[in-house]
C-alpha cells in the first residue's frame, strides 16, 4: 500500500474524524478517489505506518464502526488500485 | 527555368535534405526529382510542414515533385509549427478568500484543502496561484495546503502572496511557500494567463 484512505457515511463523519486524527498522525483532507466512489466526498488519506494509531483514534472516538471504511492504495492513475481494509 | 533538384538513386533522408537545401536558398518554386515513393511521401510531409504546395509528376520511373510556396504567412508557419504551450504554463488560480465558496466555514475549509489535493494530484497545472485578501492564510496557517503549494511550485507553478494582505493579518513572518507580492505583479500574471480561475 503507497497510502490508505478512510471514506465516511456523512460529511460531518469526515471532518470530525479529520480533527481527531490531527492529534494521532499527519493526515489530509482529499476528495474520494472515482475508484471508491463509495460515501461522502470527502475522505482522509494517512500514511501506512499510521493504520494502527489511526484505527484505534476512530474506534475510540464517537464514530459508529459502520459510519467509516478503510482502503488500502497502491499505484496511480490507470493503475490505481483500492482494496478495502 | 525553375529550379531543379536532382535526388534520384539518393538514399533517405537525402532527398529531403537537398529539398530543405533549396528552400533555405530562397527558391519559392523548384522541382525534386526522384526515383521511389517513400521519397514522395516524405517530401509531400515536408511541404505541408513548410507551408508549399507540391504537385506530382510521374515519368516513368521517375517522380517529378513540383513544389510552390503557398499562400501562407510566416507567422501563420510559426504558429503551425510551434510546439503546444507546455502545460500550465498558460492560466492561473486567484485566491480571494480562505474557504470556497459561502456557508459553512468548516466544509468550505476542507473544500480548498481538496481543491489544491487535487491540482497538486493532477498533470495540467497553472503558472501561477494568487492569494489576496484573506487568501493569504492559506499559505501561512493551512499546513496541508501548503504542502500542495510546494509540490506545485517544486513542478513550476508561481505562488504569489500579496504582501499587504499579509501584513494586514500580520502573517508576514508566517509564510511557509511562496513569494511575497505586490499588485503590479499579481495582475501581471493575470494579464498574461489564458484563463484565471477565480476563488
Amino acid at each position: 500500500m503507497d497510502y490508505g484512505v478512510i471514506t465516511f457515511a456523512s460529511t460531518y463523519g469526515a471532518i470530525y474524524a479529520q480533527k481527531v486524527l490531527k492529534e494521532v498522525a499527519p493526515v489530509q483532507v482529499m476528495p474520494v478517489l472515482r475508484e471508491i466512489s463509495l460515501g461522502c466526498g470527502i475522505a482522509v488519506r494517512f500514511k501506512p505506518e499510521d493504520l494502527e494509531g489511526v484505527k484505534a483514534a476512530l474506534a475510540a472516538s464517537t464514530l459508529k464502526a459502520g459510519e467509516y471504511a478503510f482502503y488500502a492504495i497502491t499505484g496511480s492513475g490507470h493503475n490505481l488500485k483500492a482494496e478495502p481494509l | 527555368m525553375a529550379h531543379i533538384v536532382d535526388a534520384k538513386g539518393k538514399p533517405c533522408p537525402t532527398p529531403v535534405l537537398m529539398a530543405k537545401g533549396a528552400m533555405a536558398q530562397g527558391h519559392e518554386t523548384f522541382t525534386v526529382l526522384v526515383d521511389n515513393p517513400t521519397a514522395v511521401e516524405n517530401l509531400k510531409r515536408l511541404a505541408g510542414n513548410q507551408g508549399f504546395e507540391v504537385s506530382v509528376r510521374e515519368e516513368g520511373d521517375t517522380f517529378a515533385l513540383d513544389f510552390a510556396k503557398g499562400e501562407g504567412c510566416s507567422a501563420c508557419e510559426q504558429a503551425i509549427n510551434s510546439p503546444l504551450p507546455a502545460a500550465g504554463g498558460d492560466w492561473a488560480v486567484f485566491v480571494g478568500r480562505d474557504i470556497i465558496g459561502d456557508g459553512d466555514r468548516e466544509l468550505g475549509a476542507n473544500l480548498m484543502r481538496m481543491f489544491f489535493y487535487t491540482l497538486a494530484q493532477g498533470e495540467d497545472r497553472p503558472g501561477a496561484v494568487l492569494f489576496m485578501n484573506a487568501g493569504v492564510k492559506l499559505p501561512t496557517l493551512d499546513e496541508q495546503v501548503a504542502d500542495h503549494l510546494k509540490a506545485l511550485s517544486q513542478t513550476g507553478t508561481e505562488i504569489l502572496v500579496c504582501g499587504t494582505c499579509l501584513n494586514f493579518y500580520g502573517l508576514t513572518d508566517q509564510l511557509k511557500v511562496g513569494t511575497v507580492s505586490n499588485m503590479y505583479d499579481i495582475v501581471t500574471r493575470m494579464q498574461q494567463a489564458g484563463k484565471v480561475i477565480s476563488l
